[in-house]
């Protein structure tokens, strides 16, 4: 939260409708994202009452569960989700393009992805619980089930885990991607609601924002998002369909069912279209794609992994392990951050005004200024930027620019609204700036306190040396007896 | 093993055939016996023929119970067509779980019991009003059935809420002292033990439902499931195992819960009538227990 | 105490359970929580009646479900919950004694049942060797604003080297060591109010009331099993918070205090239970106490609706939430924030600083959007 979206909300209050948090779309929107709104058995972690998913707006396909405690439907419906999402997973793993790299093997890397699109974050939670209650299964054996449910479930547990993933997209709640782009005139807490949300954003004709957020919180009108279901819908439509299956299941009974969650799902389904039409409309930032590549690589890889028939993913990460995932999600977080940025005015003004960026007139520039004598000597440009932002940088802070990715430039002074800098990267090689690189006197430039340089991974010991205070090397994965049979109630 | 498959609907009831029942109540029990040395001779042919044999008469004794609960609608809630249900009377379902208990038990016991014997299931939902019918019937003709599902009683001298007992019982083993329900619970596990021993050796495939109950009562048992290293796997324990465990820490209580039942009975003995022994006296006044 | 029961109205108090009393300390600076609390008065009806309902409602299914598992966890005397014990504290095994607070008899009053809790307490506290170990259903008592609210825990109570532990048995899964934080701070808050109410009783007969732990044992679905697993949670923050809330609700005097002698909360019920007070009376009364409303509010309180809408016909920017209201450095409504903004209103000393961000805010906004 800095000033700058404190202010948006304000104004969306003022007007009655959102306001905008970004001039381009920060996330890659697939051409053909499956969009997948689970509902789970309330008072149950993670048994699925129903899913609505597909690729199609005008064909979701309903998957029911229509007694929510029966382990037999439970993984009846896994088997009928992977149904739906393997083919999808699968079909985009055949066309390929190949990676050359400086100084190593080129690699080959899947053209596309697939986006999974859920309602909110508590969608990504489900999909996770869904997939570490799935993935242990097996085909044969006294809990069998179909070979089809454990792939769905490394598969899952895979989209899980990468959403926690600064600037992955490959499974994204769908109130986080508006809310990345959107300011409403309500708390962060109401815009977990898609329906409130989507309210503020796009109101229909003749309506404020707000009320129509308000008119979006009554459950009868619109039905919750998922995976929570309205205790009212509960007690009074779904229990009695649930009981009537179980005194005489059949094809009647469940049919009672589904069109009982249907009535639940499809207002969501189409919110949910809604909201990609949305996102789609905004002009794509050039991070996006760069992050995308991310995930088509980690989709790949992880494609690669299951063919290789790797062991489902273990229940807990290892000392090392985990302590990897933190230390590349934090650098993806300030590659993220900084991307952002770079790819937005709207997003950089956020940190001009914390004082972490400024944006400025060139007073003065020395572009074939040198440090260092004979051999040593270096090309060091000098360049002072008036401004008018409030900014709060050190000398010696490390700078980037939006107009020039590649350079890089250090604070040396900072006093009575002008900033001295010194380029110390990107500016050409030699004694002589290549021209253009070197900003000129009048030219209003950008420089913030942000890099989405790449940066080597922090040294950490090999998981076999897992020293003892962190728990020791971590076992080899055994499958357990119990993983397979778990009640899953 | 009184399995039975489901066929639904047409049960009807017949009265007036205990003795048919007593019959063949006693061919079954002579065919098990047949069955049991058939195994141990490694006569898996006839044990075979015996089995088969053994199913007849278990349908017929079936048919010959059947009662009117099994047609109850209103009670099929909790189960699921398909399931085998019992066709025998609630009121014999849970005298005959209780007797394989043979300790006071809460009706979800009860229900988990008789689920394990028969791979059927027992609404847990009829049991509700069987007390209160059991004891009207008591109060209006007292002693006129052979027994009476009744309750436990507890150290104020009331009905203990929701724990069954069997009439026949000493007074003894229907009161409940601080360490009744362990002791009680333990006690459980050994007879479940006990009861899926007497089918193995019968060569009696154990009813899925048993094991489970088993494994269930089990992990609650100190060392009843062998290594202490992965408690609660649902892995099929030894029943000689958990019959010994149970035992050892049965010892460890014994004296001290005889002692309190022996102080509640006595109590119950001096101050209640016979249906107050049975269905609980009326609760005490504060002061009274307050000694 | 009148003045409350005058609050109030000619309705009994409503009895707090330990999630309200839990409530209380979400948000301890609204003073009309605080007082509609004290005056034990119905807060959801009084929502209702003023036309904005409470959006809480529990699922059938998960009370269900809920019920079962405290079943299955207390069931066989308590089997499920000894196994855990003796793993997670090494209970040995002769304290296996299990007592039913609840099994007195009959249908018995809240009174005779707390009459019962206290005095088998007693013993266990002044003879170890006589005690039983696990208490079921203890019915304890906690003085809210002069009031005793009887708390009927889920809960059993169970002693061990001479010290009482609180058990907390929630149905939330636990998988793989880990729950959704927010419904172990809620399991938390709750235990910590059992933890007080225990050992006020050991306080009033007597005893120690530092033997109650504050360590309590959470029992929680273990994975997608239904299989019970065990955990120590340290509840010493919750109850900290907890008490400075019930101390500043003996104080509620203070706020009462200056409030019109004449003001009620009553809804006018007639004959038939039917509340005929009118609404615009009622709203009056209701906003003769200020609120404090945060987003959070909606989570936790009856009133949330109508304190949202009163705060949003105010321009207040609580309803943005805390984080937005923090940024803004305590600007209190939408309109005094927007025009510090464009420069239409001159800040005081105080103000400058935000003042200066808002603007610059507003011209970067107007530059790049």
């Amino acid at each position: 939260m800095s000033t700058l979206s404190a202010l948006a909300r304000l104004r969306a209050l003022r007007e009655g409708r959102a306001q905008r948090l970004a001039t381009v779309r920060h996330c890659h929107l697939s051409d053909r994202p499956m969009v997948l709104i689970p509902l789970r058995l309330a008072g149950e972690a993670a048994a699925p009452l129903a899913a609505m998913a597909g690729t199609d707006p005008d064909h979701p396909r309903l998957l029911v569960v229509p007694q929510p405690r029966d382990r037999d439907l439970r993984f009846a419906f896994t088997a009928e989700l992977a149904e739906v999402v393997l083919p999808y997973v699968e079909g985009l793993q055949k066309a390929t393009e190949t990676v050359e790299r400086r100084g190593a093997e080129p690699y080959e890397r899947c053209v596309d992805a697939p986006q999974l699109l859920v309602p909110n974050p508590a969608g990504v939670t489900f999909v996770q619980l869904l997939g570490r209650s799935t993935r242990f299964r097996r085909a044969e054996g006294p809990y069998a089930v179909h070979p089809s449910v454990p792939v769905l479930g490394r598969w899952l547990t895979f989209f899980g885990r990468r959403a926690q993933y600064p600037g992955s997209v490959l499974l994204a709640a769908a109130t986080d991607l508006l809310s990345l782009h959107w300011a409403t005139g309500q708390s962060a807490l109401e815009d977990a609601n898609l329906a409130s949300l989507l309210g503020w954003i796009d109101p229909p004709p003749g309506m404020s924002g707000a009320s129509a957020a308000r008119e979006a919180e009554d459950p009868l009108v619109w039905p919750p998002a998922g995976p929570a279901t309205d205790p009212g819908f509960d007690a009074e439509v779904l229990a009695p369909a649930i009981r009537a299956y179980q005194e005489a299941p059949g094809e009647r009974a469940a049919a009672a069912v589904a069109a009982a969650v249907r009535s639940q799902l499809e207002p969501t389904w189409r919110l949910m279209w809604r909201a990609v039409d949305l996102l789609r409309a905004l002009p794509p930032g050039g991070g996006a794609a760069a992050r995308w590549e991310g995930d088509r690589t980690a989709f790949t890889a992880f494609a690669a992994q299951l063919a290789e028939g790797a062991p489902p993913q273990p229940r807990r990460d290892g000392a090392v392990a985990a302590a990897a995932r933190l230390a590349r999600m934090e650098r993806a977080r300030a590659v993220y951050d900084a991307q952002r940025a770079f790819d937005d005015p709207l997003v950089m003004a956020g940190h001009r005004l914390a004082g972490e960026a400024f944006t400025g007139t060139v007073v003065a520039a020395e572009p074939d200024r040198t440090e260092g004598e004979g051999r040593g000597r270096k090309l060091r440009p000098l360049l002072v930027v008036r401004t008018g932002d409030p900014v709060r940088l050190a000398a010696g802070a490390r700078l980037a620019t939006p107009a020039r990715r590649g350079q890089r430039a250090d604070v040396v002074d900072v006093a009575g609204g002008e900033v001295t800098l010194k380029i110390v990267k990107g500016m050409g090689r030699g004694t002589t700036a290549t021209p253009g690189a070197v900003p000129q006197v009048g030219e209003v430039v950008c420089y913030a306190a942000l890099t989405d340089e790449y940066q080597p991974p922090a040294a950490l010991p090999a998981p076999e040396e897992t020293p003892w205070t962190h728990g020791g090397p971590p076992p080899e994965y055994v499958p357990a007896e119990d993983d397979a049979e778990e009640d899953w109630s | 093993m009184l399995e039975i498959s489901g066929t639904g609907g047409n049960h009807w009831y017949a009265p007036g055939v205990s003795e048919t029942l007593d019959a063949l109540e006693a061919r079954i029990s002579a065919l098990r016996g047949e069955i049991r040395r058939a195994v141990r001779a490694r006569d898996g042919a006839l044990a075979r023929e015996l089995r088969a044999e053994l199913r007849g008469a278990e349908r017929a004794w079936d048919r010959a119970v059947a009662g009117p609960e099994a047609a109850d609608p209103a009670a099929g809630t909790t189960e699921r067509a398909g399931e085998p249900a019992s066709l025998l009377p609630v009121r014999e379902q849970v005298h005959q779980a209780l007797t394989l208990i043979g300790a006071p038990a809460a009706a979800r016991m009860i229900v988990a019991v008789h689920a394990a014997l028969h791979a059927g299931s027992l609404g847990g939902g009829r049991l509700a009003s069987l007390r209160r019918d059991e004891e009207r019937s008591f109060r209006g003709a007292p002693y006129a059935r052979p027994y009476y599902l009744c309750a436990a009683l507890t150290d104020r001298l009331s009905a203990s809420r929701g724990l069954f007992a069997v009439s026949t019982w000493p007074l003894e083993r229907r009161v409940v002292g601080p360490l009744s329900p362990r002791v009680d619970f333990l006690t459980t596990a050994v007879r479940v033990a006990e009861h899926v021993l007497r089918l193995a050796e019968a060569g009696e495939p154990a009813a899925p439902g048993a094991e489970r109950l088993l494994a269930r009562l089990a992990r609650n048992v100190p060392g009843a499931t062998g290594g202490p290293g992965r408690p609660g796997v649902p892995a099929a324990p030894d029943p000689r195992t958990v019959v010994k465990a149970a035992h050892a820490e049965l010892r460890v209580h014994a004296a001290a819960d005889a002692a309190a039942r022996a102080d509640i009975a006595g109590r119950a003995r001096a101050r209640l009538g016979d249906a107050e022994r049975l269905f609980g006296g009326l609760p005490l006044g504060l002061a009274e227990a307050s000694c | 105490m009148d003045r409350l029961d005058r609050l109030r109205g000619p309705e009994p108090p409503r009895p707090h359970d330990a999630r309200a009393i839990a409530a209380l300390a979400a948000n301890p600076g609204c003073a009309r929580r605080a007082v509609l609390d004290a005056a034990g008065v119905d807060k959801d009806a009084v929502a209702t009646h003023l036309g904005f309902p409470a959006p809480f409602g529990r699922s059938p299914f998960a009370i269900t479900r809920g019920d079962a598992f405290e079943a299955l966890v207390k069931e066989g005397g308590g089997a499920e919950l000894l196994r855990l014990l003796r793993e997670l504290l090494g209970l040995p095994l002769p304290l296996a004694g299990y007592t039913d607070l609840a099994d007195v008899g009959g249908n018995p009053s809240a009174h005779l049942r707390h009459s019962h809790t206290r005095r088998l307490i007693d013993r266990a506290a002044r003879d170890a060797g006589e005690a039983a170990t696990l208490y079921d259903h203890p019915l304890l008592r906690l003085e809210i604003a002069g009031y005793h609210s009887y708390l009927e825990p889920d809960v059993v109570a169970f002693q061990l080297g001479g010290r009482f532990h609180i058990v907390e048995i929630k149905s939330f899964a636990v998988v793989d060591g880990q729950a959704e934080p927010d419904k172990v701070a809620a399991a938390a808050r709750q235990a910590a109010v059992y933890v007080l109410a225990l050992s006020t009783l050991l306080a009033e007969l007597g005893h120690d009331p530092s033997r109650v732990s504050h360590e309590i044992v959470l029992v929680c679905p273990e994975n997608f099993a239904n299989r019970p697993a065990a955990t120590l949670v340290d509840v010493r923050r919750e109850l900290a918070v907890l008490r400075r809330q019930l101390a500043r609700m003996t104080r509620v005097g203070a706020i009462v205090e200056p409030l019109p002698d004449t003001l009620t909360f009553d809804l006018g019920r007639d004959d038939g239970g039917v509340p005929r007070r009118p609404v615009a009376e009622l709203r009056s009364a209701v906003r003769e106490v200020g609120a404090r409303y945060a987003p959070d509010c909606l989570n936790t309180c009856d009133l949330c609706f109508f304190c949202r809408e009163e705060a949003a016909e105010a321009g207040a920017t609580d309803l943005l939430g805390r984080q937005v209201r923090d940024e803004l450095g305590g600007v209190a409504t939408v309109a005094e924030a927007l025009a510090l903004a464009d420069g239409s209103l001159a800040p005081d000393d105080d103000r400058a600083e935000i003042a200066r961000l808002l603007r610059l805010a507003d011209r970067l906004y107007a530059e790049v959007s």
